[in-house]
C-alpha cells in the first residue's frame, strides 16, 4: 500500500470503529438502565454508582449518533461494492486507457468521496457525545473506585457474594482489553448483562472499566481521523481528477466493509475454565 | 609385688561422668532439620511438627514448601483442610502470628489476592505503585496455580483468581486513568 492508501486506511478504517462500537453501546445502555431498575437492594453490599442515570443516557445518545452514522455508510458501502465489483466483472484493472473505466473509475471515487463526507458531517457530533459518555464515566470511576474504595474492597466487589458466583458460573467471561475487534468485546458485554440478570456491582465495575478505556480510545481515533479525512478527501478529489482508481482504496473499502459487517475469521475466543473441576466444600478459618 | 587394683568405686564415678559427658554432648547437636521423606501428606505434616518443635521453627518456609511439594504429589481437594490445619497448628504453637498465617493460608488456597491488602484509596494508594501491585499480584498468581490446582484440584477457584487477576487489572487500568484525569 502506498503512502496515500495507508492515509487513506487511516483515516477510515478508525472511524467506523466507534460506529460499531457506539451502535452495540445503544443496546448496552437499555440494558444497563434495566439492570439498574431491577437490582435488589442488597444490605449486605454495597453499593457503586457507576452508571447513574446521566451516564445511560448519555450512552444512548452516543448509540443514536453511531447508529445514524453505521446507516449512512452501509447504503454508500453497499454501493461502492457494486461499482467494485462491475470493475472488476468488466476487467477494467490495468486498462487505464479505456473511457469506459475511467467512467467507472470516476464513478468510485465519488461514492469514496461520499462516505468520507459522511464521515466527516457525523464525527463532529460523535465525537462531542463520546467525550460525554467518556467523562461521566472517568468521574464515577475515581469517586467510586479511586477514592471511595481501598484495593481490598475493590477486590472483594470484584469477587462478589457467594451467591452471585454461583449464578455467575453460567455467564460469558470478559477477558479485559484482549485486542480482540471492539465489536466482538461489545457484544461479550452484552451478553454478559443480557443472560445474568441481577447481578452484583462486579460487573459492572469492570464493564465501567472497559466501556471507560473504549471510549478513551475512541475519542483518540476520532480526533486524529477527522484531522485525516480532509488530506484522504483532497487526494481523491485528485484523483478523480485523473479518473484513477487505485487499490489501495479498494483494499480500504474492504477494510470498512470488515468492521461493519463482520469477519468471520476472527472470532472471539474467551478462555475456559479447565477440565475437571472439583466441587469445594471446605472453608478454611483462615480464609478471608 | 605390690598388686595395683582399681577401687570399683572410681570405675563406677568414671563411667557416669563419660555418660554425662555423651548426653551432654548430645544435647548440644544442632537439629538437622531435614526434609521430610514421606511422600505421604498427613505423615510429612506429623514430621514437620516434631521438627518445628525441636529446634527447626527457622525453617517454617522451607517445610511449608516441602510440604506443598509433598501434596502436588497426591493432589486432592482435602489437602486445602490439611494445610489449614496445620497453619492452625502453628499458630496455636506459637510459630506463626495469626497474620502470618492467614497470608500462608491465603496466598495458595484463596481466590483473593494478599497482595491488594491495604488501607488507604485506589487512587492515593494502588494507582502510584500500580505496576508493583499488578507484579506482586502476577506472582501470587503463580503460587495459586500451586495451591489450588496443583495440590487442591481446585480448578474453579483457580479459574477465578485468573479472572479476577485480569478484571483487577483492567478496572485499575481504567481508575487511574480516570485519576490522573482528575488532578
Amino acid at each position: 500500500m502506498n503512502k496515500t492508501g495507508q492515509r487513506l486506511h487511516a483515516a477510515i478504517r478508525p472511524a467506523t470503529l466507534p460506529s460499531k462500537i457506539l451502535t452495540s453501546l445503544l443496546a448496552l445502555s437499555m440494558l444497563a438502565l434495566a439492570l439498574l431498575a431491577a437490582r435488589p437492594a442488597s444490605a449486605n453490599t454495597p453499593t457503586i454508582r457507576l452508571f447513574p442515570t446521566t451516564v445511560v443516557e448519555d450512552l444512548r445518545h452516543t448509540g443514536n449518533v453511531a447508529r445514524d452514522m453505521e446507516t449512512g455508510l452501509q447504503e454508500v458501502i453497499g454501493r461502492l461494492d457494486q461499482q467494485q465489483q462491475l470493475y472488476l466483472e468488466s476487467k477494467c484493472e490495468g486498462a487505464d486507457n479505456d473511457s469506459g473505466c475511467q467512467r467507472l473509475a470516476r464513478q468510485i471515487g465519488a461514492t469514496y468521496l461520499e462516505m468520507l463526507t459522511i464521515m466527516e458531517e457525523r464525527l463532529p457530533d460523535m465525537e462531542h457525545t463520546v467525550n460525554n459518555t467518556r467523562l461521566s464515566l472517568e468521574k464515577n470511576l475515581r469517586n467510586e473506585i479511586g477514592r471511595k474504595m481501598t484495593p481490598w474492597t475493590l477486590q472483594e466487589t470484584l469477587v462478589g457474594t457467594a451467591e452471585a458466583k454461583t449464578t455467575q458460573q453460567a455467564s460469558p467471561t470478559l477477558r479485559g482489553r484482549s485486542g480482540m475487534r471492539l465489536s466482538e468485546r461489545f457484544k461479550q458485554y452484552y451478553q454478559l448483562v443480557a443472560t445474568s440478570g441481577s447481578q452484583g456491582d462486579q460487573s459492572l465495575a469492570v464493564l465501567a472499566s472497559d466501556i471507560y478505556l473504549d471510549m478513551q480510545e475512541t475519542s483518540l481515533l476520532i480526533e486524529r481521523t477527522r484531522q485525516e479525512i480532509a488530506r484522504a478527501t483532497l487526494m481523491e478529489q485528485l484523483n478523480q481528477s485523473f479518473g484513477i482508481i487505485t487499490p489501495e482504496m479498494m483494499e480500504v473499502v474492504g477494510g470498512v466493509k470488515t468492521i461493519l459487517f463482520g469477519d468471520e475469521d476472527s472470532q472471539a475466543l474467551v478462555a475456559g475454565p479447565p477440565p475437571g473441576s472439583v466441587e469445594q466444600a471446605y472453608r478454611s478459618p483462615l480464609e478471608q | 609385688m605390690t598388686n595395683h587394683r582399681i577401687p570399683k568405686s572410681l570405675i563406677i564415678v568414671t563411667g557416669l561422668m563419660i555418660s554425662a559427658l555423651l548426653v551432654t554432648s548430645c544435647a548440644s547437636t544442632k537439629p538437622t532439620c531435614d526434609t521430610p521423606q514421606t511422600r505421604n501428606l498427613t505423615t510429612a505434616i506429623n514430621s514437620v511438627e516434631n521438627s518445628l518443635m525441636n529446634g527447626c521453627h527457622a525453617h517454617f518456609d522451607r517445610y511449608y514448601d516441602d510440604l506443598l511439594t509433598i501434596a502436588e504429589g497426591d493432589p486432592k481437594p482435602e489437602n486445602k483442610r490439611e494445610f489449614s490445619e496445620f497453619l492452625v497448628w502453628a499458630t496455636d504453637k506459637g510459630l506463626l502470628s495469626n497474620r502470618q498465617a492467614q497470608d500462608h493460608y491465603n496466598r495458595y488456597f484463596n481466590v483473593k489476592f494478599m497482595s491488594l491488602k491495604g488501607d488507604y484509596n485506589n487512587c492515593s494508594h494502588t494507582c502510584p505503585n500500580k505496576q508493583k501491585v499488578l507484579f506482586d499480584m502476577q506472582r501470587e498468581l503463580s503460587d495459586k496455580e500451586r495451591g489450588l490446582l496443583r495440590v487442591s484440584l481446585d480448578n474453579d477457584g483457580y479459574y477465578r483468581a485468573d479472572e479476577l487477576f485480569q478484571e483487577v487489572e483492567l478496572v485499575l487500568e481504567a481508575t487511574c486513568s480516570a485519576c490522573s484525569a482528575g488532578r
